[in-house]
């Protein structure tokens, strides 16, 4: 979607978090692990990256309990993880140019790899790209009626 | 030439969409104005882009120092992209890594943390300037 | 996810470090995004425009820009035609002050008085241009949809959805 000079995308090949993360499957297996970053808005909203930290390999969590935080130059997000499981693989881009996740927030500015707990459970939660966009518009138009 | 000599171009991107852009136009004004008014010459990026020739030339004798607001790095390349040679680049979102406590807010005006990172940043750069000014060869400089 | 053409005019300010009236035209800019006319402006940034930022020069090209100089050397307003299209309308700042009379503005860092009188009457000078741009702009959308002839700009035919502007 457009907004002003804005653009953000939504990629069609994904699930979102309301929060918006994005939840990329590895492949068609229950037990594929799960990539996951942020969107394209929650980057651009949020400033430039100055830090992230990324609970490290091998940590277990449960859906919603704190996966990152990410510190831009304008706030500190604490991203909470989309499914259950245990972190398999953090983005080693992230320790020394975390502004990845600014300049390609779909690609290389991916957070983490997650091997799931219950894949099923937690996929039925997640939000299609259409109804991403529909809540995006809407946090957009919060944002523009704002004083 | 003889003019010239020791003195450095400060070029900011003084960017209007983040108060990054507001940084480093402060931290410019900082470094020329209080730090190092005679070491120093502020020059306007897009005075310079669009081809002023008396900018053009100095910018073409004199090392630059250019100070980008975020990752976009518009001055540092639209320097060197106007024949300009930048011998130390410094980026707000650098500066910020280094003083987590300095949040900048406001573009039209900063508030108190980005007047400070714009002072911080123009005393982290006195350095190259001095260190220029001494021999007119820069020893110690990160040439980008 | 186009909702329809939206009317926006976009501000570019050459924010020139070297002269008070630099200054000047960057905070007109910023008064008029930001109070007068915060619904209907979008600013594009200069610097990022000059290096090839493909949303400002992309927004440019389908929308109507008015561009805000500080002195004659109109870097604002070549910028945007030389990348883009030509601007809608050109303030220059020193031109104003002489054309109202007003004493010329000091303090490129910290604007003086006269400084800031200026900015209030380049804003209101600004936000009367936005108005007649918008106001055209609504009276030919308005006459397309009369007549049923589609609605063409000289640019290009606009895509944009919802208007507003995002801070980032």
């Amino acid at each position: 979607m457009t907004a002003g000079k804005f653009t953000f995308r939504v990629p069609e090949d994904r699930l979102y978090t309301a929060e918006g993360i994005w939840v990329l499957s590895e492949g068609d297996r229950p037990s594929n692990r799960i990539r996951v970053g942020l969107t394209d808005y929650l980057q651009q909203h949020s400033g430039d990256v100055a830090f992230a930290f990324v609970k490290p390999s091998g940590a277990r969590l449960l859906a919603d309990e704190t996966l990152a935080e990410v510190e831009t130059i304008k706030t500190l997000l604490e991203l909470p993880s989309p499914i259950a499981g245990t972190v398999v693989k953090v983005n080693p881009a992230l320790d020394l140019t975390p502004e990845v996740i600014n300049r390609d927030p779909y690609g290389e500015g991916w957070l983490a790899t997650i091997e799931p707990a219950d894949w099923g459970a937690d996929r039925a939660g997640l939000l299609g790209p259409r109804e991403y966009l529909s809540h995006m518009q809407s946090q957009v138009q919060e944002e523009l009626e704002k004083p | 030439m003889s003019k010239d000599k020791g003195r450095v171009v400060v070029v900011p991107c003084s960017g209007i969409g983040k108060p990054s852009g507001s940084v480093s136009r402060e931290a410019a004004y900082e470094l020329c104005e209080s730090l190092r008014p005679q070491k120093t010459q502020l020059v306007a990026l897009s005075k310079l882009v669009l081809g002023d020739a008396a900018t053009r030339e100095t910018v073409a004798r004199t090392p630059c120092v250019a100070i980008d607001g975020c990752q976009q790095m518009c001055a540092s390349k639209m320097v060197k992209k106007s024949g300009g040679t930048v011998i130390h680049a410094v980026a707000v979102l650098d500066a910020f890594r280094r003083h987590r406590e300095l949040k900048a807010e406001g573009i039209a005006e900063l508030n108190d943390a980005g007047r400070k990172l714009a002072r911080v940043m123009a005393e982290e750069l006195v350095e190259t300037v001095d260190a220029l000014g001494s021999s007119g060869v820069d020893k110690g400089a990160t040439y980008v | 996810m186009s909702e329809g053409p939206e009317r926006k005019v976009g501000i570019i300010a050459c924010s020139g470090e070297e002269l008070a009236e630099g200054t000047v035209s960057r905070l007109a800019a910023l008064r008029v995004l930001d109070s007068l006319r915060p619904h209907d402006t979008v600013t594009l940034c200069l610097p990022l425009f000059l290096a090839g930022g493909p949303d400002d020069r992309t927004f440019a090209l389908h929308h109507p820009t008015i561009t805000v100089d500080g002195c004659d050397l109109r870097c604002a307003a070549h910028a945007t035609e030389m990348y883009s299209n030509k601007p809608v309308h050109s303030l220059v700042v020193s031109e104003l002050v002489a054309e109202q009379g007003l004493r010329k503005p000091g303090g490129r860092r910290q604007l003086n008085e006269a400084g800031r009188q200026a900015v209030e009457s380049t804003a209101e000078r600004l936000a009367a241009l936005v108005d007649a741009v918008i106001s055209k702009e609504t009276h030919v959308s308005d006459t397309a949809r009369v007549t049923g002839t589609s609605e063409r700009r000289e640019r290009g035919e606009g895509s944009c959805s919802c208007g507003g502007k995002c801070a980032v």
